[in-house]
């Protein structure tokens, strides 16, 4: 017990130091508005990770949830001139009551019909952002979302918002180590490895559910706050299907039930396009390999699978 | 309710069944089956495989409702009462193949078997308020002493499915024990088991309804379940076709029948 | 009248194409217990091949149409052999993250061959419309519909008459009881996946004359297609049928008497609503807690 927490610890100060270095050392925009975005991504990948890692439940939908955050407060800072700080917890409420109100029915689903009604629910929100032009400026997107600013400090600048993402990061990363920690987690573990043993001993897995998917909603919307104040303009293109696909692969890919995996997952598929960009035509094909070949050889996702291979030459000399 | 009293004891019976009925499709597991339990009795169910004994444990638990009848535990209907209600109420189970949670350790099983006595939620989860790490370590400090119980105090931090399979029902017993129950039910604890492994469960089942449980136990060992129990009822195509104490059900001839006519 | 007559005709042509994808889903699922996620790049697969073979190669139509939705079914079979049977833990979430890659990957395999243009295709047939109460109804509608009946009709008699369609049945049943009574599963799985990315490619071929086919056109149609199957109730045949014409018509109507907005959103609305209410669809029977 002790030993994984002091494990945490030094992962937790790690961390600390590779971004307070990164942000001093890469000077290039480009470069740190990409590692802005691994941070971004490790957020919207944390929740989901939630929701589909310790409760072993799928959404195909979760970009809503990060649409949601993203025009939530580029409505209310633009057409209401709300300042963005008061427009972020009311991203998150309302991205945590529509979780409530479309989770009541569906996390009654399981398996694909849950993939499928989530699906339904991404898709149509997607739909919301590109067609209710009046609002959300359609689909050619939405202009003039304003940068953050506290007091005397800018996050107009690529290094400032950097920082700040991070140290969102590294509390989300917290909070989550948290809960999976307690009794709460626990609740959700047990509903993983099996629901009826989970009710029997008295797990609410109902509501737990339901209050997992709220959480993973809430820090999509995060996600979608910081994604709007990077980039100013925001467009339901980001908010689609594939988006949806991708944080998911992020989950599966970084590692389930493993919120350095959720760490590890983002930046992979963060950077894999900036890689594959020398593919340039073969892009769509390699990624499409890596994904098929990860699911079929290393299934539990690449911390699960390199820790296991590494257990296993391990264990060897004893047999 | 309080006249419904046992005519032995004297005392209200803890769980009482009136013509409870269960069929899946054209299959009636559970036909119009009737009985009490006194408590801190233990109850031995048997019945040949197929007789719906199973069926009448998920139905007690509230995994799935019954299609008649009516189910009576401490005076209160359990009727469409969720099953986190009914476990926080004192109604616990073990089931016949072994339910563990695999990808966790030996202790935290037990710990998530106290999910109804415990209390932090979110936010205390989040804030590590004092109060939760109290109940934290006091959850602790009772997982440790249940597994003292069962005896795998040393095996705490192994993953649950690296235990052997009669360790493993011993943990899924344990892991029951932790929800602090006032009626146990325990569907062939000692499947599995070897003699030696089910002579130490039948001692522990005794230890058990010392400390004021009610048991129900469904076991086809007759050994185990003919010493342990005060009472037994027999069970055969979903009817009850016997029930008395051990000497008398052995001689019963509708039971030497049903047990005869099929494999025992 | 003549409008929503108009509506109709044309949400009837938008189903059967639905419904054909529909029947390819609901198939596979019979036999797999599986969803393909990758089944609307088949789709685009049989409409890019077709419009190549019939263009450039000058094929006749019924050869052209042959040929590409044999070659899109090896490829499906294929994908069976190389990349669902290698999962060594066939968990939803996996399985749906493989055949998520796999349609990434035929997407850009598609944008390799043909490039991002769109591609056109003349109509099978040069007959002029049909006037029906002044609603105008396209020979190629006409075209459209009876292909729907008749593959439908065809893999009707093949899972009732044939010793094949009968096994592929049991296999549905139960995976384990067909193999202990000497039914060759894997073969029966992977001839589901060349029927199913089969049924892709007609549906493919026979949109081919109405709308651009380029390689991203599949991720919207297969989507639609399943939203058809459940409505329908997944799993069955002539279910997967009226779920299509359904969601067609539906959205025909939505379009032209509500908005031009609903038309993409009809079908997961539909999706949410069967899915709250009747899970097994409106005429399905499968069991949702199963799974
Ligand atoms: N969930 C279920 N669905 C359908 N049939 C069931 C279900 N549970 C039990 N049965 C049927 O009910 C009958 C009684 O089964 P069960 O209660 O498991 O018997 P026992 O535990 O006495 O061996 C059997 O015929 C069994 O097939
Ligand atoms: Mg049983």
């Amino acid at each position: 017990m002790d030993n994984r927490s002091n494990w945490h610890r030094i992962a937790y100060a790690a961390l600390i130091v590779i971004v307070v270095l990164t942000g001093m050392l890469v000077s290039n925009a480009y470069h740190l508005q990409l590692l802005t975005f691994i941070g971004i991504n490790t957020l919207l990948a944390l929740g989901l990770n939630m929701l589909m890692g310790y409760a072993g439940q799928i959404s195909l939908g979760h970009a809503a949830f990060y649409g949601i955050g993203a025009y939530t407060t580029a409505i209310l800072t633009v057409h209401y001139a709300i300042s963005p700080w008061l427009a972020l917890p009311a991203a998150i409420l309302i991205a945590m009551a529509i979780a409530y109100i479309v989770g009541v029915p569906t996390l009654k689903l399981s398996g694909y019909y849950l993939g499928m009604g989530t699906l339904g629910f991404g898709m149509i929100v997607h739909i919301l952002f590109r067609e209710w032009s009046g609002v959300t400026g359609g689909a050619s997107g939405f202009i003039g979302i304003p940068p953050l600013e506290l007091g005397p400090v800018s996050f107009s600048s690529g290094r400032n918002y950097f920082y700040l993402v991070w140290a969102i990061v590294l509390l989300s990363l917290i909070i989550c180590r948290r809960i999976i920690d307690s009794r709460l987690g626990r609740g959700l573990r047990s509903i993983h490895d099996g629901e009826k043993a989970a009710r029997a001993v008295g797990v609410n897995t109902g509501k737990l559910k339901l209050q997992v998917f709220v959480l993973s909603a809430a820090f999509s919307a995060l996600a979608g706050f910081l994604y709007a104040h990077l980039v100013y303009f925001i467009s339901p293109g980001t908010f689609d299907f594939i988006t949806s696909i991708r944080i998911v692969t992020m989950v599966v890919i970084g590692g389930m039930a493993s919120i350095w995996g959720a760490l590890l997952g983002a930046s992979l598929l963060t950077l894999l396009p900036e890689w594959l960009h020398s593919f340039s035509e073969f892009e769509m094909v390699v990624y499409g390999l890596i994904l098929m070949s990860v699911m079929i050889f290393l299934p539990q996702g690449l911390t699960r699978g390199l820790m296991d291979i590494y257990e296993r030459s391990k264990r060897q000399p004893d047999r | 309710m309080s006249d419904r009293r046992d005519s032995r004891t004297g005392s209200r019976p803890l769980l009482e069944l009136e013509a409870v009925s269960k069929s899946f499709g054209g299959v009636h597991a559970v036909r119009g089956v009737s009985f009490q339990l006194t408590p801190e009795s233990i109850t031995g169910l048997i019945g040949p495989n197929g007789a719906g004994k199973t069926t009448l444990f998920n139905l007690i638990t509230g995994l799935f409702p019954a299609n008649s009848g009516r189910m009576i535990y401490e005076g209160e209907t359990t009727h469409k009462v969720c099953i986190h209600e009914l476990v926080r109420r004192g109604i616990s189970r073990t089931f016949q193949n072994v339910e563990l949670f695999e990808s966790m350790s030996v202790l935290e099983n037990i710990l998530v078997g106290q999910h109804s006595r415990t209390r932090c939620g979110m936010w205390g989860s989040i804030f590590r308020f004092p109060w939760v790490l109290r109940e934290e370590q006091q959850a602790r400090r009772n997982a440790l002493a249940l597994l003292e119980f069962v005896g795998l105090e040393d095996y705490a931090a192994q993953k649950s499915s690296d235990l052997p399979f009669g360790w493993q029902r011993l943990l899924e017993l344990a892991r029951a024990l932790a929800a602090r129950p006032k009626l146990l039910l325990l569907d062939e604890p000692a499947a599995g088991l070897n003699i030696v492994e089910t002579t130490q469960l039948g001692e522990l089942i005794k230890k058990i309804r010392e400390q004021g449980v009610t048991i129900l136990l469904v076991e086809h060992d007759m050994s185990l379940t003919m010493t342990v129990s005060d009472k037994i009822i027999v069970l055969d195509q979903g009817v009850k076709i016997a029930e008395g104490p051990p000497r008398e059900v052995q001689r019963d001839e509708a039971v030497v029948k049903a047990y005869l006519g099929t494999t025992g | 009248m003549q409008e929503v007559l108009q509506y109709i005709f044309s949400g009837i042509t938008s189903g059967a194409i639905y419904a054909v994808i529909a029947v390819g889903f609901s198939m596979l699922y019979n036999s797999t217990e599986l969803i393909n996620f990758a089944h609307g790049e088949f789709v685009m697969l049989g409409a890019l091949s077709f419009v190549t073979l019939s263009g450039p190669f000058q094929l006749p139509l019924l050869p052209a149409f042959i040929l590409s939705v044999a070659g899109v079914a090896v490829i499906g079979m294929l994908f069976e052999r190389l990349a669902i049977r290698t999962v060594r833990t066939p968990n939803p979430i996996v399985l749906i993250i493989i055949t998520v890659g796999a349609s990434i990957f035929l997407k850009g395999v598609g944008m390799l061959i043909w490039g991002k243009d769109a591609h056109t295709m003349p109509p099978f047939s040069g007959h002029p419309p049909l006037d029906i109460a002044g609603a105008k109804l396209l020979a190629q509608s006409l075209w459209i519909v009876a292909i729907l009946f008749i593959t439908v009709a065809g893999l009707h008699l093949f899972y009732k008459k044939t010793l094949t369609g009968k096994a592929m049945e049991a296999c549905a049943i139960s995976q384990k009881a067909a193999w202990l009574t000497g039914i060759p599963s894997k073969f029966m799985v992977l001839l589901a996946f060349g029927l199913s990315t089969g049924m892709g490619a007609v549906a493919g071929v026979i949109i081919s004359p109405i709308t651009m086919s380029s390689y991203d056109m599949g991720t919207m149609l297969g989507l639609k297609g399943f939203c058809a199957a459940m409505l329908g109730g997944l799993g069955s045949l002539w279910g997967s049928v009226i779920g299509g014409l359904l969601l067609g018509i539906l959205e025909a109507l939505g379009v032209g008497l509500v908005s031009s907005g609903l038309k993409d959103a009809t079908a997961f609305l539909l999706l949410l609503f069967i899915l709250y209410v009747r899970p097994s669809g409106i005429i399905g029977s499968v069991e949702v807690e199963r799974f």
